[in-house]
């Protein structure tokens, strides 16, 4: 909300220089975004919270003003101008269907006006907060809603037909054109103003065009009232209108002002346009009491810690419009103002005095905190998770959570079980993404455009899925992508390593490793290029994008590799507590098998032959080593088989362990057509 | 033979050889079996009587001292700072070689960094879910549902029979936590929050917020001001400037958006401050009586305050990022700088 300066000095005497006022305003809670010197004028620019429709005006800013800088208030003493007496007055009616939506109506009417431009003054002061005039009677509303904070209407009183108003609920598909020249469509969730046939206005929102003040009009019915700010919202929210008007009427008008504002546009149209004042009326009534609280004073220093005098409290609270009684010693019972209505309990009391007292001025402390520590948050260990891949060479990126339907069906994603957005702005925010892999693939893909040639990325975050029973589901999953070949400098030059689906193994098994897991196992189960499993539950799985997808990723000549995997399992699955192993206490025996299979040798079976005939003696068995190549036969493959024999009780002996190791070589033949290198 | 001139010419090659190798050779040179040293030796028995004594002793002393001297070179050769000619000295101007770490994204990197120091101040670090109810995220903080209160937390809502929501801000996760333990609670909560902005250079419609609460009997707003100030100062340095400005927000009462001078132009006006000197890096306040109502604590008996700030914000600011998309594009040149 804009006020200016010279304004602000209709009422309150000011002695404070534009720039120290703003600072004062900004640290008792109008924020002054801006501050700018216009034509001799000087612009505040205020944020003002939705806490305090109170200050939605020149005065109610004057006000606060007046209250921080002790500067003395020049609140106007308003008369009503006599009523004409006119010839031939028709009386005029008021009828409200429901005074739940409109507790009071006043109407004035204006008769004979001259309808001109306004006044330089007028037109200036309007123009400074940002409004556009329109002419005399038009800019008197605009410019009394802006000083008083209470919004008025001006109807050409000729286009109301039979002389009456009705506060009602818009009718079904009941139409009215509003002075932006759109038509509108009504319903019964709209409060409107009508005349005998149709709606005039949108109550409290915004006029309507065929009753507006023109430069024909010569009667004027001025319209001040109070309309259920919740009715306000909705209307102008379900039109998808904004303005002046509902913004005030939204968060609560003073009830106190409402005639004040409207005697001061009488006035001014009376003054600026001529005309004469020949009717009153108005139709129900309104509340205009404060709220009474008991204010505790050890409350204050319990809340903030700051030790406020009680008479800085008297003073500070009869600054603001409070009335004080002492009730018991310690204890004031408090009025607050009519305009004050956000104010109804001890908490609204404390916030007035401490803000007034100046934030700045309490001493900052320090809480002896009592943590009860919370355990089991699946951040405890991420942190360790994304470090091990950094380990790895892997770049943490952060993708959307919500994504393009699009965007599934290039990668092939069902949308079957997905949770859409009710009310996205844009097709890139229709769902929440059932997989991570989609966006670290578009990821890639950006990042192969940027001419990136070996790409690692990962990204952990939530799932979100809809049960079978229809409930959302989100859980908590690691996603990686790999894509060209990895550059490694060694010693005895650039070796190019290509990416594929057992560089992901390796990562997930150094993670699995680092965090103690057991059980995992990597399988072929035909769908994907690996499923992982914990246990016998299939946790995650390693893929590569197919062709298609690739294709619609615009991503040409590359492979791209995937895994994605549940870390909500994993970080469950993790043993926190380590045991030591003691340290062997006798050396062992190292012998390694080269053997030549075919390419299609069930290594998982090898290896369970290697550890069943090794038996006790056989304590690490691993492949140490497998090549394709020179020398090995096309469709075979060459490995590598360490095993460490060692016993716990004793020292092996050559003798002991020859034939064991010579069985598993034979066995190895026997069952798999191994030969040995 | 001239035991002194043996000596120097030995001294002179020790001191000048750099690698083990040619020391090696040095040695067996003077002092291997055949060596000068022993070939000295081996002349004594032909020398007069006189001086056999005297030339037995230089030798022995010849020894020794050489001796001495090859195990000084062997450690200076062999130590850290060791020096082999086989390779030439351009050799440590070539690349390491080193399997290339990744890194965090920033936003992770500034997220750890905020917990950590709460983290040592006693806070707690817990997480709630992304998807959320009306009543958690809403009318629990004390924001009624049809309220202009409620106009800046713009939310997504889900196409589902129960009226769930994302999350608009980690303030839902205060009342999860406060339901279901009882106080002293100290805890921070960081997280992604979803609100349907228009993207631009300072909005995005996902973001990460961390949130943080403290509650117990005889919580102030002079803590809340203590602990924030610890907290600022850790991450944009000692020297900076704070303001508690008075705000509104629906569930804390008095409420405080802080500021600290501004980083860029240290106070004096700039374009990233807007010329005010200020940055505005997060809102806090007393906890409102009405939350903990909804959460079944007595407000008489407990008080507490809370914050939340946009990690973006504060990343933008560390690191003098001007545009928040550059967070949620992860561009591999932008995210390698972190």
């Amino acid at each position: 909300m804009k006020v200016t300066y010279n304004w602000l000095k209709d009422f309150a005497q000011l002695k404070i220089a534009p720039g120290r006022l703003a600072e004062k305003l900004t640290m008792a809670g109008l924020e002054v975004v801006s501050l700018k010197e216009i034509a001799g004028d000087f612009v505040f620019e205020i944020e003002i919270t939705s806490n305090r429709p109170d200050w939605l005006s020149v005065i109610g800013v004057a006000r606060e003003v007046a209250a921080i800088t002790g500067a003395k208030l020049k609140l106007p003493r308003l008369t009503s101008p006599s009523l004409a007496k006119a010839a031939g007055l028709q009386d005029f009616a008021i009828e409200i269907e429901d005074k739940k939506d409109c507790p009071l109506y006043t109407a004035k009417i204006i008769k004979n006006v001259k309808i001109a431009p306004s006044p330089q003054w007028l037109r200036k002061r309007l123009e400074l907060v940002g409004c556009r005039s329109v002419n005399n009677v038009v800019d008197i509303t605009n410019y009394v809603l802006f000083e008083y904070g209470h919004p008025l209407h001006a109807f050409d009183l000729e286009r109301l037909r039979f002389s009456s108003i009705i506060i009602r609920r818009g009718k079904s598909q009941e139409r009215i054109t509003t002075i932006d020249a759109e038509e509108r469509i009504v319903d019964r969730d709209i409060l409107v103003i009508a005349d005998k046939f149709a709606p005039v206005a949108v109550a409290g929102v915004i006029g309507g065009i065929a009753t507006q003040v023109s430069n024909n009009t010569r009667n004027v019915l001025l319209e001040a009232a109070i309309f259920d700010p919740l009715l306000v919202r909705r209307g102008r929210q379900k039109l998808g209108l904004q303005s002046e008007a509902a913004y005030r009427f939204e968060r609560g008008v003073n009830p106190k002002m409402l005639e004040a504002a409207s005697l001061r546009a009488t006035d001014l149209i009376l003054e600026l346009a001529a005309g004469e004042y020949v009717l009153s009326r108005s139709c129900g009534a309104i509340k205009t009491k404060g709220n009474s609280i008991l204010l505790d004073l050890k409350e204050v220093g319990r809340i903030s810690g700051a030790n406020i005098r009680t008479a800085e409290i008297k003073t500070t609270l009869s600054n603001l419009g409070f009335s004080i009684r002492t009730r018991a010693k310690g204890k004031f019972l408090v009025e607050a103002p009519a305009f004050r209505q956000d104010v109804t309990m001890t908490i609204d009391l404390i916030e007035e005095l401490v803000r007034i007292h100046g934030y700045e001025k309490i001493m900052a402390s320090l809480p002896a905190l009592k943590p009860q520590p919370i355990f089991g948050s699946a951040r405890d260990h991420l942190g360790l998770v994304k470090n091990i891949l950094v380990g790895l060479g892997l770049s943490e990126v952060i993708t959307h959570s919500l994504v393009s339907s699009q965007l599934l069906s290039d990668c092939g994603v069902s949308t079957g079980s997905t949770i859409s957005i009710k009310n996205p702005l844009s097709k890139e925010q229709e769902i929440l993404r059932p997989t991570l892999l989609p966006s670290l693939a578009r990821c890639l893909a950006y990042n192969l455009n940027q001419k990136q040639d070996y790409i690692a990325i990962f990204e952990t975050a939530k799932v979100f899925t809809l049960s079978s029973a229809g409930t959302p589901q989100e859980d908590l999953f690691l996603g990686i992508v790999l894509c060209g070949e990895k550059p490694l400098l060694l010693t005895k030059g650039l070796a190019k390593e290509e990416s594929g689906p057992r560089q992901l193994k390796g990562i997930a098994e150094s993670l699995f490793n680092r965090l103690d897991i057991q059980g995992h196992s990597f399988i072929n189960d035909g769908i994907d290029k690996a499923a992982i499993l914990l246990g016998q539950e299939k946790i995650g799985a390693i893929t590569a994008l197919g062709k298609e997808v690739l294709l619609r990723l615009d991503i040409k000549n590359k492979e791209v590799f995937c895994l994605e995997l549940s870390l909500e399992k994993i970080l469950a699955a993790m043993r926190k507590e380590r045991k030591f192993n003691p340290l062997p206490k006798y050396p062992g025996i190292e012998r390694d098998i080269s053997i030549i299979v075919k390419e299609d040798a069930p290594i998982r079976e090898i290896l369970a032959s290697v550890k069943e005939i090794g038996g006790e003696y056989l304590a690490e068995f691993k492949i140490s080593d497998s090549y394709q190549g020179k020398q090995i036969p096309k469709g075979h493959r060459s490995l590598t088989l360490s095993c460490l024999y060692r016993l716990g009780d004793r020292t092996l002996t050559e003798a002991e362990i020859n034939p064991v190791h010579a069985q598993v070589s034979a066995k190895l033949k026997e069952r798999f057509g191994a030969s040995m290198r | 033979m001239d035991i002194e001139l043996i000596k120097k010419e030995a001294e002179s090659k020790i001191e000048s050889v750099n690698s083990l190798d040619s020391l090696e050779e040095l040695r067996f040179k003077y002092l291997g079996r055949k060596g000068v040293l022993a070939e000295l030796t081996g002349s004594i028995p032909s020398l007069p009587v006189a001086q056999r004594a005297d030339v037995g002793r230089q030798v022995n002393a010849l020894k020794e001292g050489l001796n001495k001297l090859i195990e000084t070179k062997r450690a200076s050769l062999s130590g850290p700072l060791a020096r082999e000619s086989s390779r030439g000295s351009a050799e440590i101007d070539l690349p390491g070689l080193a399997q290339g770490l990744g890194q965090l994204h920033p936003i992770s990197q500034v997220m750890d960094r905020v917990c950590e120091i709460f983290m040592r101040m006693g806070f707690t670090v817990i997480e709630g879910p992304e998807i959320e109810t009306e009543h958690n995220n809403f009318t629990g903080l004390n924001i009624p549902l049809e309220h202009p209160s409620r106009d800046a937390f713009d939310t997504f809502y889900l196409e589902l029979k129960a009226q769930l929501l994302l999350r608009s801000h980690t303030s839902p996760v205060q009342i999860r936590a406060m339901k279901k333990n009882k106080p002293p609670l100290a805890a921070v909560v960081p997280g992604r929050v979803y609100r349907p902005d228009a993207t631009d250079a300072s909005h995005s419609y996902m973001f990460h917020q961390i949130e943080g609460f403290v509650v117990d009997e005889n919580i102030r707003f002079s803590d809340l001001k203590g602990v924030l100030e610890v907290f600022a100062k850790a991450v944009f340095g000692s020297d900076i400037k704070m303001r508690f400005r008075p705000h509104f927000f629906p569930f804390t009462e008095p409420s405080a958006e802080v500021d600290i001078s501004c980083i860029i132009c240290k106070g004096k006006g700039c374009s990233v401050c807007g010329r005010k000197g200020w940055l505005e890096i997060l809102g806090s306040g007393m906890i409102h009586p009405n939350v903990f109502r909804n959460v079944g604590y007595d407000p008489k008996k407990y008080t507490g305050f809370a914050f939340g700030m946009g990690i973006e914000r504060i990343a933008m600011l560390k690191y003098g990022i001007d545009d928040i998309r550059l967070f949620f594009e992860n561009d591999l040149r932008f995210l390698k700088q972190f």
